[in-house]
């Protein structure tokens, strides 16, 4: 396989089987489209090339922008054919909650604009709501924008329906597969493929997945949101589900673990969703043979529209114990109550005695931000974070040296007190009551 | 009929109690009229108590500023005085009835657009002054070396804050100076240097989300670490307000609910409110535009909670927790609750003057063949300027409380309108279709609960002489954490005569 261009590479992605003994279903073949192998990573990189590639070509030389409301694939797509062209590339967006695709956006070049908040003031007068302005901007005469409109544009659904759909077909030998089952984001993945399989064969069945409507999974709309795509229509599909962050990282897990695709959420949604639906299915009789259809085993098929890397953070807000690790030797978090109580400290004026008398190191375990505005004079920063990874290794300091730890008020500093006593230290302090209490007290603090 | 569109109202235990003591509400309305507030000074010290909690486990200290413009009563304000609570007051007269229901000026936090008056008895009484820009710096300046006043205590109010990385755009405001002029106001400060002393700087931002607050808390550490480097000595952030309210008992109706009036707003079920009111949302082309012009009402992080998970959100560049980069930079923290300091404070009465069937065509065309039901129309004795939750955007049920025992008929739950006491077609209570579980009877009740923020007298006047609602505190006898303490017997007073002294309860004093 050989390229002249990266977007070459883009489309003809593997259709491939998931095996019977995981999702456990009899009479139905399920498959993945895995759209996560095109090249920048998702099912959006084909409606995102084919919505831009015309305008792109003259953009540069007529000083345009690329824009796009997009929380994710379409916008990563974008950055990377704008970037290409030495196009500029523009997002604009309330629904980014995936930090790390916000930094792959900032490393792409992008330029991310994020949409204000609800307001907490119902002002009556206001009408307009920010994307309404977003639109009035976009649409002025004359403007620098080459706007791709993912959720109207039918150059978005065109893209599935000269790829995607025909991929499928071809990959099930001509036929369309029995059912079809996407998420519903911009609608045009499967607007499209739905389009192309009922040409084959009206009897396919089409589900659409939403988000449950008090959840957040990245990349679909819940049933509301939907109605504001342009493309979305609901003929498309013979049903809507909608599906919980739960079951979607149920099913992300699915595929990690035992189909070996690392896919996002919103396939793991899809999965789940589609083993769901077909399960019923799965248990009825199956229909007697027909002249075009082979008996009894019928044919799924559902989109893995996304790569697993991007959601670690996700993941970890919502199911902190997948990334669980063992406990870490000389961690705060091994100490006792007791232990902690027990942690020898010293009062200001006691500690202004002990630095002017034996000059411990005086460690400050506050950020470099408060710790550069005022300090104790010779005191050294090690922020709390960075300190706790030091001693995990062991004692970073001799022995021999006594030490004052000081924190804003001397909870944290007592901790590690407790532990570095525990470590063999003999002779660590907490200062109590933490630089608040020496500032409280007059006690001198520098900024240098 | 559908299943009913319930909006149920949360109710925590002293609303439960009070709205079961239905012989002592009809007795209140009927000696005090329709409509009628009722208070709940007790409860607004428990939400006090909350919010020092989450204080408390940040290890912070700093003002809770109750935003008195939420509520006018004297009450909820001589309550707070008996705790550790502060006062925003945003005009004369709050300043006024702070100071006269026992708060001392350093308690008492003066914001908002202020005139010279204002300004004056703030100054003079040594209030701190949040101060909007370089031209209100000026005048209070002025007004401190004409009359031969003591220095006054200023906050100043930032406004525009960068965010790094991603731009965080937000709604433009009216207030504040913008962080990028900040160095023209410290030359302001230095200059009357004389007449102010500065003590913090902080914002506002009309906004329910958290990381547009995140970027400006980290702008105001970092703008008070810019005035320490000047030899300013300034110690307080004051993220104003805007913790929200938690209204329904049950988000998932909320879901429902939200989800229907979409479908009205494009058509595919029949309307749910008067004259198909959409609320903000349009129909074009089938697709859905607009924005849903409504208060979150269902909000599973509210008030202290929602001040918890503020602070422990990471500083957008510095990286530390809030709370964190706060406590080690040796700042305290203000706070200006309004609207989550009076949850569950307080209950608007109104009484049912006429029931009639209204005929579907009356308000509401048929939607695409589909013929919308018949609803009531209940006339209260009340209006709806004294009812503002439609006009906060704030949906949710009333609740009945009926004027004699009666059986539930076996109608089933109704829809109907809720209608004003005004000679004016705009005056509708709701503007959308209430399901209760039966038709009311001319002379029941209806009980708005949670209206105390803002949504009990903010707008009410005497428009066509109709009486303005008269409020009345009301408190529980007894130990307030005794069992069985749910029923005990209710006490009340007018609010003008209330006084902490009243309601000796333990819990809440924070």
């Amino acid at each position: 396989m050989r390229f002249e261009r990266i977007t070459d590479a883009i489309g003809n992605t593997p259709l491939v089987r998931i095996d019977p003994s995981v999702h456990g279903l009899r009479t139905i073949d399920l498959y993945a489209k895995l759209e996560m192998l095109n090249p920048f990573g998702s099912v959006k990189d084909r409606a995102a090339w084919n919505m831009a590639r015309q305008g792109l070509a003259t953009a540069a030389d007529e000083g345009r922008t690329v824009v796009e409301l997009s929380s994710g694939n379409t916008a990563k797509a974008l950055a990377v054919l704008a970037g290409m062209h030495g196009v500029p590339f523009k997002t604009v967006t309330n629904r980014m909650r995936i930090p790390e695709v916000k930094d792959l956006l900032l490393l792409l070049g992008a330029e991310v604009e994020e949409l204000p908040g609800q307001t907490e003031c119902l002002d009556p007068t206001n009408t307009d709501d920010p994307l309404t302005q977003f639109h009035q901007a976009l649409s002025e005469p004359d403007g620098a924008y080459l706007y791709t409109d993912q959720y109207y544009n039918d150059r978005n659904t065109q893209a599935h329906v000269e790829g995607t759909g025909p991929e499928i077909v071809k990959d099930l030998d001509g036929r369309a597969p029995d059912w079809f089952i996407a998420c519903v984001g911009t609608a045009g993945s499967s607007t499209g493929v739905a389009r192309v399989l009922r040409e084959h064969d009206p009897r396919v069945g089409v589900v659409g997945l939403v988000s449950h409507k008090a959840d957040f999974v990245p990349g679909i709309r819940t049933i509301d949101e939907v109605q504001e795509v342009g493309l979305f229509d609901p003929g498309t599909y013979d049903t809507l589900a909608s599906v919980t962050v739960d079951e979607a990282l149920d099913g992300m897990l699915t595929l990690a673990r035992r189909c070996g695709i690392l896919a996002g959420p919103t396939s793991g949604a899809a999965y789940f969703g589609a083993v769901r639906y077909l399960r019923e299915l799965d248990a009825a009789p199956a229909p007697g043979p027909e002249p075009d259809r082979p008996a009894e085993r019928r044919t799924a098929v559902f989109i893995v529209c996304d790569r697993i890397e991007s959601y670690l953070g996700y993941v970890r807000q919502r199911r902190p114990e997948l990334l669980g690790r063992p406990p870490q030797p000389n961690s705060p978090a091994t100490l006792t109550d007791a232990e902690v109580r027990a942690a020898p400290d010293i009062d200001v004026e006691g500690a202004e005695r002990w630095i002017e008398r034996e000059r411990p190191l005086v460690v400050d375990l506050r950020s470099p931000f408060a710790y550069a505005a005022l300090h104790i004079a010779g005191s050294v920063n090690i922020v709390d974070e960075l300190f706790g990874e030091l001693v995990r290794g062991g004692l970073p300091f001799s022995k021999s040296r006594p030490v004052l730890l000081a924190c804003p008020v001397g909870e944290q500093s007592a901790r590690y007190a407790a532990l570095l006593t525990r470590m063999g230290h003999p002779d660590v302090r907490s200062l109590r009551g933490g630089i608040i209490a020496w500032r409280d007290a007059g006690a001198p603090l520098v900024r240098e | 009929m559908d299943v009913p569109l319930y909006l149920e109202p949360r109710l925590e235990s002293r609303l439960v109690s009070l709205l079961r003591a239905r012989t002592f509400l009809h007795t209140l309305a009927g000696g005090l009229g329709s409509p009628l507030n009722v208070l709940l000074p007790d409860r607004i010290a428990e939400n006090l108590a909350a919010f020092r909690a989450v204080y408390r486990r940040h290890h912070l200290s700093g003002g809770i500023h109750f935003a008195h413009k939420a509520n006018r009563s004297s009450a909820l304000v001589r309550r707070l005085a008996a705790t550790d609570a502060g006062m925003d007051v945003a005009s004369l007269g709050e300043l006024q009835h702070a100071l006269g229901s026992g708060f001392a000026p350093d308690r008492i936090l003066a914001t908002g657009p202020k005139n010279t008056a204002f300004l004056w008895l703030a100054a003079r009484s040594g209030a701190t002054v949040h101060v909007d820009g370089p031209g209100e710096l000026d005048e209070l300046a002025t007004l401190v070396r004409d009359h031969h006043l003591p220095r006054v205590r200023v906050l100043l109010r930032l406004s525009g804050f960068r965010a790094p990385g991603v731009r965080l755009l937000t709604r433009q405001s009216r207030f504040g100076t913008a962080e990028g002029d900040l160095d023209g106001l410290l030359k302001s400060v230095e200059r009357h240097g004389d007449a102010v002393e500065l003590t913090g700087v902080g914002y506002h931002l009309d906004t329910t989300s958290p990381a547009e607050k995140a970027v400006a808390l980290e702008g105001c550490v970092k703008a008070l670490d810019t005035c320490r480097a000047r030899g300013l000595t300034p110690r307080a952030v004051d993220i104003g307000g805007g913790f929200g309210t938690d209204y329904l008992a049950d988000g998932a109706q909320w879901q429902r609910y939200t989800t229907e009036l979409t479908n009205a707003a494009l058509g595919t079920r029949p309307p749910m409110t008067w004259r198909r009111h959409t609320y903000g949302l349009r129909n074009e082309n089938g697709t859905l535009r607009g924005a849903l012009a409504l208060y979150p009402a269902h909000r599973p992080a509210a008030g202290a909670q929602y001040l918890d998970e503020l602070l422990s959100l990471p500083a957008p560049s510095l990286g530390r927790p809030l709370a964190t980069l706060l406590l080690e930079n040796l700042y305290e923290l203000h706070t200006e609750p309004g609207r989550a300091l009076v949850d569950q404070c307080g209950v608007t009465l109104a009484r049912v003057l006429e029931v009639r069937r209204t005929e579907a065509t009356e308000g509401e065309p048929a939607a695409r063949g589909r013929t919308a039901p018949d609803h009531l129309l209940v006339r209260l004795d009340a209006n709806a300027d004294d009812i503002g939750l439609e006009e906060h955007g704030v949906l949710v049920d009333p609740v009945l409380v009926p004027r004699t025992a009666r059986p539930v008929p076996d109608g089933g739950p109704v829809a109907v309108y809720l209608a004003g006491n005004l000679c004016l077609e705009a005056d509708m209570i709701t503007r959308r279709a209430v399901h209760l579980p039966a038709a009311p009877h001319p002379g029941d009740l209806l009980a708005f609960a949670n209206t105390a923020g803002y949504c009990m007298d903010f707008s009410a006047d005497e428009a066509q002489r109709q009486p303005v609602a008269r409020k009345v505190a009301v408190w529980q006898e007894g130990a307030a954490d005794g069992p069985g303490q749910e029923d005990a017997p209710w006490r009340w007073c007018l609010d003008e005569q209330y006084w902490p002294h009243l309601s000796r309860r333990t819990k809440g004093t924070a």
